[in-house]
């Protein structure tokens, strides 16, 4: 969605609060942090609907509410959409009905999140899943699309040029996956583009911006 | 430690109530073991972070063939080193010289390598570093202290998809005599972000 969190290149966010090192400066935003993990087996959500999910908070409130509170908010939206959960629970913190938890039983335990952490997802797919369209080298221009649900192509390269500078394999492919539409798997490709090419002749004049992008937003240059 | 040092910000106190509220409602309808919960924390907190990554490093400068390795699969290289997960389950390594200079940022989120670099710190997360990094790095960089010879490549990562990327940040100069591990201490976060040379 072309929503506020599509930041790169845009002005009027002053300078880069640079000595702001801290992951963490409050409790509560621990637990979101693990809440958002363990939630995500169980209501259950993939890591792009979360990602989405905060995308469509209001824009001031995706500008000034903590990053973490963002991330409750948006399990608080997925809770609800996917029926487990309702409002007023959600504002009071009571229970009115058991969610019908279906296949996915009950949640996982320490020992259960403590294997898997360590092995993390599985995004990729078999080489031979898909054919590439592009090669290393070949120039493409990134397609002028206005999704209006979770997209990983940020406004800042739409109908610009650049070259392929990796094709990374096949991936599972974030739109779809943030729709529930499965993995539509994919070639992904590193993408360099010259800076000036994004951002004009004040840019600098070597400098190079590289992406990673899914092919369905790539077309021949 | 936690330390909740706000005096009666209400803003945060409502956060506070909403994440307790959540927690609680989730207990309740079964949605999550709080057993979990403290599992999930004190894995980011404990076993990742900097130092999985300043190790990494140190390696690399102490191992020609490692960094090769590194450089071509970091995926592989880095899981060598016992470091794998969640939103670091396929890594790029891209190496500072003095010709070329290289930073990351995700522009849309928050992506950042897990494994090797833990959480990240607020000011990557930041509005000003999303969108000011990937138009006028130089700018920014010298925000962090970081002047570049104008003669400087500078290469941004932007993580738009599921590559998580790690700066191979140039060795300082006099450190021939010493070991991996002494090495390790003299690497940082903002080194292998980008932000800060060595």
């Amino acid at each position: 969605m072309d929503g506020i969190h599509d930041m790169g290149g845009m002005h009027g966010f002053g300078r880069v609060p640079v000595e702001a090192e801290e992951v963490f400066t409050h409790e509560w935003q621990r637990r979101s942090f693990a809440l958002a993990d363990a939630l995500a087996w169980t209501v259950p959500f993939n890591a792009d609907q979360h990602r989405h999910a905060i995308e469509r908070l209001a824009p001031g409130d995706y500008l000034t509410i903590d990053y973490f509170e963002k991330w409750a908010r948006a399990c608080q939206m997925l809770m609800q959409e996917a029926g487990v959960a309702s409002a007023e629970e959600l504002a009071t913190g009571r229970k009115s009905f058991d969610p019908d938890l279906g296949e996915h039983g009950k949640p996982p335990d320490a020992a259960t999140v403590r294997r898997v952490m360590p092995r993390g997802a599985q995004l990729m797919f078999p080489p031979d899943t898909a054919e590439p369209a592009f090669r290393v080298g070949q120039r493409v221009r990134v397609r002028d699309m206005h999704v209006p649900g979770h997209t990983r192509a940020p406004r800042y390269v739409r109908l610009r040029e650049g070259v392929i500078e990796r094709d990374l394999g096949v991936f599972q492919f974030a739109d779809a996956m943030a729709r529930g539409d499965g993995p539509d798997p994919q070639h992904c490709y590193t993408v360099a583009f010259a800076a000036q090419d994004l951002w004009g002749a004040e840019a600098e004049p070597r400098g190079r911006v590289f992406l990673d992008l899914w092919e369905a937003y790539l077309d021949p240059a | 430690m936690p330390h909740d040092h706000h005096d009666h910000d209400p803003l945060e106190e409502g956060a506070a109530l909403r994440v307790r509220a959540l927690e609680e409602l989730s207990v309740a309808k079964g949605l999550v073991d709080p057993a979990a919960l403290d599992a999930i924390v004190e894995y980011y907190e404990r076993e990742t972070g900097p130092r999985n990554g300043a190790a990494v490093v140190a390696r690399a400068w102490s191992d020609p063939a490692y960094r090769d390795w590194l450089l071509r699969d970091g995926t592989a290289a880095i899981a060598d080193m016992g470091f794998t997960g969640f939103q670091g389950e396929h890594m790029r390594v891209v190496e500072n010289t003095e010709e070329v200079h290289n930073v990351i940022v995700c522009t849309l989120c928050s992506c950042y390598p897990w494994p090797v670099l833990g959480l990240p710190p607020t000011w990557y997360k930041s509005a000003a570093y999303r969108a000011r990094v990937v138009r006028e790095p130089r700018a920014v960089l010298a925000e962090f202290g970081l002047e570049l010879p104008e003669t400087t490549e500078i290469r941004v990562w932007d993580s738009t998809a599921e590559i998580r990327y790690l700066v191979l940040p140039r060795r300082p100069a006099g450190t021939d005599a010493l070991d991996a591990d002494a090495l390790a201490a003299l690497v940082t976060r903002n080194g292998m972000v980008g932000t800060a040379a060595l």
